[in-house]
């Protein structure tokens, strides 16, 4: 019963710490490129209906981008898992390695 | 044909039946809020969301035969039956699952027709305790674990349980916080698209991370009755026909799309516009990945509804209706108990008729009690025509109750 309570309470502060990186901070990054498309125009008593400058698309562009990296590591993980096998960050980036345990 | 095979085919037969109302009972947990927000018709929305579950399915492609160990002491650590239980080419172990299994189904039905949100996974785990203790006594069941991991129906079952919504929901409040101050002030045809594209995006990640977990379980189970019956002897593989069989189910019963469910999921708890989607869908897809990456077991319906939830903590001027939610936390609670009596009640018919009479009486219950429900789901049925209408037009128990909480 401790052990368990121990090991639940330090998987859970790891896991809401990871999750805030991606399940947070990936939605954001989308947000900001959703603003930077916006860029120039649109705001949201606007009129015109025109389309944000070159420059905001670019940047949302960016940002589309690092959160695409973000689903493909994601479909990674739920593809490794299927095969028996994890993802490990021991070097910084990751590498699909055989499971643990 | 012998008593042993009988059961084995039943066996089989309702472990497919419970992997289709896993199916239909989990698609609001991935499709709820692009539903609610109108970023996916409701049947283009179950459509995508069975295609992902047929693919998460088919990634299984190494399956643990392991499933019931976390919680009752049926098989040994590699995956083969206990050898007291295989006698009669495994009657006894057969009995138990298929127990445990009907306990699930009944569950999951009852708790469709309510429209609540529960953990299909709590209910097989459920029925097969209950079972169990029918069968073997407490001491059959792995309350603990031996101490060396997060193990036991109080590690695996107990504590993910209490912890994942309160994670997932801080991950979403913080995630719709930030979102609606990054996109203050733009023009809503902006932000409209394009977080429908990204809530569409990451409903699918759930999607498939819910095939490859819960489709698993099924084929688990099949196998290792498939052992017990003596019809398999690969404790490192599953047969074909079970994957594909297991798949085809998920699928289907995803595709036949629990409105009741996703309609207090996407409706009942929050008002959600889509940036809100978003937000608690990437934060149960990353919680639910990143919990497996750490080797954690958790409910993807716990996650989600607590995603939701958190969604529309983070949203400034918008209302929760907790009384909508202690109702789910109420009948969380009882999942288990609930599946578990369920699951003991048919052992102990099985057991006294035994032979040829025991399984059929078990599945002629669970065909009464599955019509029954069905029944009781017409009277006031919700499809893909009125799953997003207000909700205030939700069946009057539901309006009573929550009218009485607040």
């Amino acid at each position: 019963m401790i052990e368990n309570l121990e090991f639940a309470f330090d998987g859970a502060w790891r896991v809401l710490l990871v999750s805030l990186v991606f399940g947070a901070g990936l939605p954001v990054v989308f947000a900001l490129g959703v603003r930077s498309l916006a860029w120039g125009a649109g705001g949201s008593a606007e009129v015109s209906g025109a389309a944000g400058n070159a420059a905001g698309k670019m940047i949302a562009g960016m940002c589309l981008i690092v959160v695409l990296a973000g689903v493909a590591l994601g479909i990674t993980i739920i593809a490794a898992a299927g095969f028996g096998k994890a993802v490990s960050f021991e070097h910084g980036y990751p590498t699909i390695v055989a499971k643990e345990s | 044909m012998t008593a042993a095979t009988l059961i084995l085919i039943l066996v089989i037969v309702t472990a497919l039946a419970f992997d289709f109302t896993n199916g239909f009972h989990d698609t609001g947990n991935a499709m709820a809020t692009s539903v609610a927000t109108g970023a996916l018709r409701p049947k283009v929305a179950v459509a995508l969301s069975a295609v992902l579950n047929l693919v998460g399915a088919f990634l299984s492609v190494e399956v643990a035969l392991t499933v019931t160990n976390s919680v009752i002491k049926i098989q040994d650590s590699s995956g083969a039956p206990k050898s007291d239980l295989t006698a009669n080419d495994g009657y006894a172990l057969l009995l138990i699952i298929l127990a445990g299994l009907v306990g699930g189904i009944v569950w999951n039905l009852v708790t469709w027709v309510i429209g609540l949100p529960s953990s299909s996974s709590h209910a097989l785990f459920g029925g097969l305790i209950g079972s169990t203790i029918a069968a073997l006594g407490l001491s059959g069941v792995n309350w603990n674990g031996d101490g060396s991991e997060l193990d036991g129906v109080i590690g695996k079952v107990i504590l993910p349980a209490v912890a994942s919504p309160v994670i997932a929901g801080v991950v979403a409040a913080v995630g719709t916080w930030l979102i609606f101050r990054v996109v203050a002030g733009v023009a809503e045809r902006f932000t409209e698209t394009g977080f429908r594209w990204g809530q569409v995006g990451s409903a699918s990640l759930v999607s498939l991370a819910h095939g490859t977990n819960d489709a698993q379980k099924t084929m688990g189970v099949i196998t290792l009755a498939l052992i017990a019956g003596g019809q398999w002897d690969d404790t490192g593989a599953v047969p074909f026909w079970v994957k594909l069989s297991c798949a085809l189910a998920i699928s289907a019963g995803t595709y036949a799309g629990g409105w009741r469910v996703m309609r207090t999921l996407g409706k009942g708890l929050v008002e959600l516009r889509s940036p809100q989607g978003m937000a608690a869908e990437s934060s149960s897809a990353a919680v639910i990945l990143v919990s497996s990456h750490f080797g954690f077991a958790l409910s993807t319906t716990q996650v989600v509804t607590g995603s939701i939830i958190g969604s529309g903590v983070g949203k400034p001027g918008a209302d929760v209706r907790w009384g909508v939610a202690g109702r789910m936390a109420v009948g969380w609670v009882f999942t288990m108990p609930a599946a578990g009596l369920v699951g003991a009640a048919m052992w102990w018919l099985g057991d006294l008729l035994g032979g040829y009479a025991g399984p059929i009486a078990i599945v002629a219950v669970l065909v009464a009690a599955s019509g029954f429900l069905y029944f009781r789901s017409t009277l006031q049925p919700v499809s893909a025509d009125n799953v997003n209408d207000e909700w205030t037009g939700t069946p009057k128990a539901a309006r009573a109750k929550e009218g009485a909480s607040t």
